[in-house]
């Protein structure tokens, strides 16, 4: 309906009937009277657009775009920076991978000259304590928060009192190897005159250092070499679990026992109960407590005599004399006369100097019994004006701990609400080590820093600023260390460079060696001084034997719930402590896994479900410290929620039950264990989150088949079998194939190599894994359902008599096989192979039918039964961006760390370089304290992986199935030439 | 043929045409009755149970079953497999019975193909809420899409079953349906007009029985007999193929499709003498379903009864001749291990109970055959089970070997699986005529001499 056009020329006319609009007419359907169609739309849309736009009630903010962003930092990649652990005191070197800004994965420092690379469950999982929203948040004063200067002025007031009257301070703190934290200890405590510190470990060596006080006069712990060592005697003591440094020894430990070596050490292990030392021993001497002494003092007679008095005792002495010099008798005894008799052992057979070294002393345990003793005396009987708790829990860890409530002031430097910090008028809120300055000499000589990756996520303080805060000369931290490295530190160092740039190498690498002040050598070995005591074996009851799990030492890390889920190496038992019982022992008190008995001893008791544990003394009770802490608490809703779920925490709310109340002090010393025990069944059950069932190789005696009862999935071998010409190189046996291969395997090969002999099965791998690769926490519940996520678990078989069995670890992972069941069944090709022989897994694909996960062999798949993942803003901010947080019905699995890969072969490419062996680590690779897992290219063949697969220990997994697995594991080498019939278990 | 002679009627009493359609159209012309009313309530009640949990189930995660990382099917794929199993019998009595000239299937093929449908219905329902993710399950089809062009897996046995069900589900339908027709024509022309006259009026799709309409029927019937015949066969096949492709030890074995096609067969008759018996009772059909089907299909029992009991020595031979420890193991696991109660149960159901019926006494007791019958259901809810759960709880490595328990949502749901099938049954009963009646004309007495010459 186009109105009439006037026209006043021709132009105009021809313009009025060119026929522009014709072309693309409008509709002829119109509204009458109103607009037209196209109007009416644009109308609309635009009252449509701003009805929305005001509804949206945002106003306009303006951001403004980075474009010159801060040097080196690039979105998207990460950067590491050398740090120390502080998981525990053996202070691990770091590298902290940061990504955008936080940091979100902990790494072993591989030029770190302590740990060399390895890092354990422990310091994987420390990430977690700072994304824990639990934290203290900022200071409290009498239970309520308050800033840092009402704090400061609170505490600086009453301290100020106690510096006019003179009034007892003291100082009770963990293991302090911090050089700067000690400096501005001694200068806080000189500001009164009645002050004190008090070290205590927890998990205490005190003995060792008063021996080394009477035989060195020095109280010194000496750096025990295990990769020195030839022949190595541990005497209840688990030094690849939880003794001292246990990354460290690790690592010397797997050297030191590596086959295909010029030597090889032989590993002795006298213990009540099976510890992860005692699994990876040559032999096995089970002793009940009482017996120690008088073992290291046969074992003392028979190294000074050569005579023989137990022909075990004289074996291993005759062993011991051979390897002079080059053997390692430790000692996990709290009884000084027995270190003693170890420490003139040493000496004696000239392992100091060699194997034990005293001149670069190791600090990482420091603690003195005798003053805790005399401190807790003293606050129980309200001597103690001031004491200032920091870096560690008594009213949890001690007997009588609950006397710290006593002082007339409790100041507690803490990052969580713990037993001891719920109790005190002051909380000092700790940072995180990663978000604090601080410094470490785990060995004398060795000294780390810590740096911080992130700013702190709370109003929280290093523990030196606070130091130097109450001291009345306040000061960064950054500050505070920076002048310690300079004034003590850097002159030793004796650097060639100026200051600054030693300081920035430091921050570089880490760490910083130095020649020590030489040490006084012993006194020569004198005559015996005392027989040690030998307890006379208790008339009745059982002994008890206290000891702490890899994971949750001695409860410090009971926030923490991947090392709550971690199953424990030897028991395979998650997020609960046990009375572990040997089988004899519990047959005849009637008891299975699981039975609730009842511990009591001195007045003291624990209620604690038992545990059958093989190669556990029979007359022994085992139990973990650590478990029913505090802070346990938070996992009521650990799990998912739904009818017939049970709860994570026991009927008191907690995980576990804390055995700490049994500990004893005997002559000065923390002592952990007792006799005269009494066990009584309560008749109630539980039901225990242990991930494995069947413990052994073989097949229950009932159903063996003729075929065969044992499984040959752990292979054993002997040094003399592999020392024997021609079985130094394994050919693969190139099986008759009807078809081509189905996988070329042009550019990559991905395969890994796993050391059975070398791996000590203490589960940092599987914490790694959880890191890296966000794996959900699941709860007690679904790890009693077998629902473990792990993506890497370890298998854990005995064999031999249960009194005292042989152990076997076999990390458990994807095997990644080139012909793999999971690829063919899947449906919906969610999992397939790629062109580098990975099994991929598609989790925007996967439906769930879990067809792959009944089909694979190794039973390594991980289905998401529930939505596991949460909501967490704070926890959240620790997952790792590059790989996907999966959802509720979807399978997941290993991957070889793909994202690891792909950074990697990114990299190369962009610098234009091939990919070289060792570019790519994978998370379980980078973190084995014993190195026992190689990862690499199949197709390289100079790669590592490459040269181990042709090796004559490799064998594969279930190999007769042909699923060819990309996995290769070398296998466990034995000393002794095995019995008939046992050639191919574990 | 002397044996035909010798052999009691196919229909008892002497029933005229009209008595016939009177008698099978009475259940759907009157009100239902009190025990009508009492059954549905108990399956309809079921079946909500059922869907509580299912809901449930979805809205939560499968951790709601008993299920863990080594047993990865168990209840799910159990029900699966035996309402598959159920879901054979009609397709073999209408098919391959037709077929074969069987002429008493007459009296039992409709209520049988009803009950197949059901089955498959009850089957179809595990497949979709066994999976972790069932709003996606119609990715296991292939269908164009803008994935890139993204596929399914031809290799995968799911995919296979997939097709399998689907094309057994339709194929047996359309055969139901095609079959119903005549008897639609009739339940149409004695209907009052109203909505029901409609309704059937629809469903009938013009049927005017005229001779050329009889005509193009039949040869309809027989071509879709023909088609339906091979998939009797192929369903268990396929669904065996889920577990013989495997390389779990006893789930791969190469005697799996026959063992499962004769074991569905024998569970299917089974669940057809069960529910027969008790229609026959209930709903006054004695004449149409008489001791001449009770005797047949006791005989097909014995039959497929023994093949089963056949092929469990058979496995176990196989695993002790091929000297596979693994395989070894778990058959001596099934049988001794922490499920042996599951595999005897099994056994004693399925091979021992069957056995009575060589005996004519109990053949031709209703009580004692509907007794067993039960049994065999049973058992052969049991084998699946077995099969699943015993191998794998303890497959090759032993530390992650596993147990297995159903939880409270597992067993409602295969309560609600049973729920469904009755229900639907229980409305077929009141909606559809349950006896073929233009098929059960051919085979009455009625016009007896040009029966006899025809044959």
């Amino acid at each position: 309906m186009m109105p009439e056009k006037h026209w006043r020329s021709l132009e105009e006319w021809q313009a009025i009937s060119e026929p522009d609009g014709a072309e693309f007419a409008e509709s002829p359907i119109g509204i009458a009277g109103g607009p037209d169609r196209r109007g009416f739309l644009k109308a609309a849309g635009f009252s449509f657009g701003a009805a929305m736009l005001a509804g949206c009630g945002r106003t306009a903010q303006k951001i403004e775009p980075n474009l010159a962003q801060p040097e080196g930092f690039i979105p998207g990649r990460p950067v590491y920076f050398a740090s120390t652990c502080s998981g525990c005191t053996a202070a691990c070197g770091t590298l902290v991978k940061v990504r955008d800004g936080r940091p979100i994965k902990l790494e072993g420092n591989p030029d770190h000259p302590v740990s060399r690379g390895g890092l354990c469950a422990v310091g994987q999982a420390s990430i977690l304590g700072l994304y824990d929203s639990q934290r203290v948040a900022q200071p409290m004063l009498n239970g309520k928060p308050a800033s840092w200067t009402q704090a400061d002025a609170f505490v600086q007031v009453r301290l100020d009192e106690v510096r006019k009257n003179g009034g007892a301070v003291r100082l009770l703190t963990g293991t302090v190897h911090s050089p700067t934290e000690a400096t501005w200890i001694r200068r806080f405590l000189d500001s009164f005159r009645n002050a004190r510190h008090i070290e205590y470990d927890a998990l205490s060596s005190s003995a060792i250092l008063d021996a080394h006080t009477q035989t060195h006069s020095a109280r010194i712990l000496p750096r025990y070499r295990f990769d020195k060592a030839d022949v190595i005697v541990a005497i209840d003591a688990d030094f690849l679990g939880t003794w001292i440094s246990p990354v460290e020894f690790a690592r010397g430990y797997a050297e030191s026992r590596d086959p295909n070596g010029a030597r090889y050490a032989w590993h002795v292990q006298v213990e009540p109960r099976m510890s992860l030392s005692g699994t990876k021993a040559d032999r096995r001497v089970v002793l009940g407590p009482g017996e120690i002494a008088a073992f290291v003092n046969d074992l003392s007679d028979a190294v000074r005599t050569g005579g023989s008095g137990r022909s075990e005792v004289a074996e291993i002495a005759k062993r011991l004399r051979e390897a002079r010099g080059r053997g390692l008798v430790v000692c996990g005894s709290q009884d000084v006369a027995v270190q003693a008799l170890v420490t003139r052992m040493n000496e004696a057979l000239g392992n100091y100097g060699s194997t034990l070294e005293t001149d670069r002393a190791s600090r990482q345990r420091r603690g003195n019994d005798g003053e805790l003793g005399g401190l807790l005396a003293e606050l129980r009987d309200g001597r103690v004006d001031v004491l200032i708790v920091a870096g560690a829990n008594p009213a949890f860890e001690l007997p009588g701990g609950a006397a710290v409530a006593k002082a007339k002031l409790l100041v507690v430097h803490a990052e969580r609400l713990d037993e001891t910090a719920a109790t005190a008028q002051v909380v000092s809120a700790a940072s995180h080590s990663l978000e604090s300055w601080s410094d470490a000499e785990p060995v004398e000589g060795t000294a780390s820093i810590v740096q911080p990756c992130i700013r702190p996520l709370f109003q929280t303080r290093p523990w030196v600023e606070t130091l130097a805060a109450w001291t009345g000369k306040p000061d960064t931290a950054l500050a505070l260390i920076r002048d310690e490295w300079q004034k003590t530190i850097f002159p030793k160092a004796k650097a060639s460079v100026a200051f600054e740039q030693f300081w920035e190498k430091i921050l570089r690498d880490g760490f910083a060696q130095y020649e020590p002040a030489a040490r006084a050598k012993a006194a020569t070995a004198a005559a015996r001084e005392a027989e040690p005591r030998r307890t006379p074996p208790a008339p009745e009851g059982f002994e008890l034997v206290l000891y702490a799990k890899t994971a949750l030492l001695e409860g410090r890390h009971a926030y923490n719930p991947w090392l709550q889920e971690v199953p424990d190496p030897v028991t395979k038992v998650a997020w609960d402590n046990y009375a572990c019982l040997a089988p004899g022992a519990a047959a005849k008190l009637a008891v299975a896994t699981g039975d609730v008995v009842r511990i009591e001893c001195g007045g003291q008791s624990v209620e604690l479900p038992a545990l059958v544990q093989p190669g556990q003394h029979d007359g022994t009770v085992a139990i973990a410290l650590g478990y029913g802490n505090r802070l346990s608490a938070r996992f009521a809703k650990a799990g998912p929620e739904w009818i017939e779920a049970r709860p994570t925490l026991n009927e008191k709310g907690l995980v576990g039950g804390n055995a700490a109340p049994l500990l004893t002090f005997e002559h000065g010393s923390l002592t952990y264990s007792r006799s005269g025990v009494k066990l009584a069944k309560t008749g109630r059950s539980v039901a225990l989150a242990c991930t494995q069932e069947h413990h052994t190789l073989t097949v229950p005696e009932r159903l063996k088949p003729a075929a065969g009862a044992t499984r040959p999935i752990v292979q054993e071998t002997t040094l003399v079998q592999i020392r024997a010409p021609g079985v130094g190189h394994s050919k693969e046996k190139s099986r008759p194939e009807l078809w081509p291969p189905d996988h070329p395997y042009p550019v990559h090969h991905w395969a890994m190599v796993v050391d059975l002999n070398a791996c000590t099965g203490c589960a940092a791998c599987v914490v790694a894994c959880q890191a890296e690769n966000n794996i959900p926490v699941v709860g007690k519940d679904e790890m009693r359902r077998k629902r473990e996520m792990h993506w890497m678990r370890i298998d854990r078989y005995y064999s031999g008599a249960p009194e005292n069995p042989r152990v076997a670890h076999q990390p458990m992972f994807c095997q990644q096989c080139d012909h793999a069941p999971c690829e063919t069944v899947c449906p919906v090709l969610a999992t397939s192979h790629s062109e580098e022989g990975l099994n991929q897994q598609t989790y925007n694909r996967c439906v769930g039918t879990r067809y792959c996960a009944n089909n694979c062999p190794y039973k390594v798949r991980r289905f998401n039964w529930f939505q596991y993942s949460r909501e967490d803003r704070v926890a959240n901010l620790a997952l790792n961006p590059d790989v996907t947080v999966r959802s509720r019905g979807v399978m997941e699995k290993c991957t070889f760390c793909v994202q690891r890969i792909q950074e990697a072969k990114i990299e190369s490419k962009r610098a234009d370089r091939p990919l070289r062996d060792g570019d790519i680590q994978t998370a379980c690779q980078q973190t084995c304290p014993a190195k026992a897992i190689v990862f690499g290219d199949l197709d390289d063949p100079r790669s590592e992986a490459s040269r181990l697969m042709a090796s004559g220990r490799r064998y594969r997994v279930l190999e007769e199935i042909n699923v060819r697995p990309a996995v290769g594991y070398l296998k466990i080498v034995r000393p002794d030439a095995p019995a008939d019939g046992e050639k191919e278990n574990g | 043929m002397a044996d035909i002679v010798l052999s009691p009627p196919l229909v008892s009493g002497h029933k005229s045409l009209v008595e016939v359609t009177d008698d099978v159209c009475r259940p759907m012309e009157r009100r239902p009755g009190l025990v009508w009313w009492a059954a549905f309530a108990v399956a309809f009640s079921m079946l909500l149970l059922g869907m509580a949990a299912i809901s449930y189930e979805i809205a939560t995660g499968i951790g709601t079953w008993g299920l863990n990382t080594t047993v990865g099917w168990a209840f799910d794929i159990t029900n699966f497999v035996f309402w598959i199993g159920i879901g054979h019998a009609g397709t073999l009595i209408s098919a391959i019975l037709f077929l074969f000239r069987q002429r008493w299937r007459t009296g039992v093929n409709r209520a049988a193909e009803a009950m197949t449908l059901f089955a498959v219905m009850c089957a179809g329902i595990f497949p979709l809420i066994h999976m972790g993710r069932p709003w996606f399950g119609y990715w296991i089809f292939p269908y164009p899409n803008f994935r890139g062009s993204l596929w399914i897996n031809f290799r995968s046995p799911l995919a296979w079953d997939a097709f399998a069900i689907s094309t057994y589900f339709i194929i047996s339908a359309t055969f139901w349906f095609v079959g119903l027709i005549p008897d639609l024509a009739t339940v149409r022309d004695r209907a009052q007009p109203g909505l029901r006259k409609k309704i059937f009026t629809i469903l009938s799709l013009g049927w005017d029985g005229a001779y050329t309409t009889w005509n193009r029927y039949e040869m309809v019937y027989l071509l879709l007999a023909g088609l339906a015949t091979p998939l009797v066969v192929s369903v268990h096949t396929i669904v065996s193929w889920d577990f013989a492709t495997s390389v779990i030890p006893g789930w791969h074995a190469t005697i799996f499709p026959p063992y499962f096609v004769a074991g569905a067969i024998f569970s299917g008759m089974a669940m057809v003498l069960t529910l027969m018996i008790i229609a026959r009772k209930v709903m006054g059909l004695e004449a149409y379903i008489n001791l001449r089907h009770l005797d047949v299909m006791s005989k097909l029992i014995i039959t497929t009864g023994s093949i089963v009991g056949l092929a469990y020595l058979t496995e176990f031979f196989t695993a002790q001749y091929g000297g596979n420890r693994y395989e070894q193991f778990v058959f001596l696991n099934r049988a001794g291990g922490p499920f042996a109660w599951a595999y005897w149960t099994m056994v004693s159901c399925n091979v021992i109970t069957p056995q009575l019926l060589w005996f004519r006494k109990i053949r031709h007791n209703w009580t004692l055959v509907f007794i067993i019958t039960i049994f065999v259901n049973i058992g052969m809810w049991f084998e699946r089970f077995v099969i699943i759960v015993t191998s794998l709880h303890r497959d090759y490595l032993p530390a992650s070997w596993a147990s297995y328990r159903p939880t409270s949502i597992e067993i409602a749901t295969l309560i609600g699986s049973f729920g469904l099938f009755f229900t639907a049954f229980l409305v077929f009963c009141r909606v559809l005529p349950v006896i073929a009646m233009a098929e059960i004309k051919g085979v009455l007495k009625h016009g007896a001499n040009h029966e006899e010459a025809h044959r």
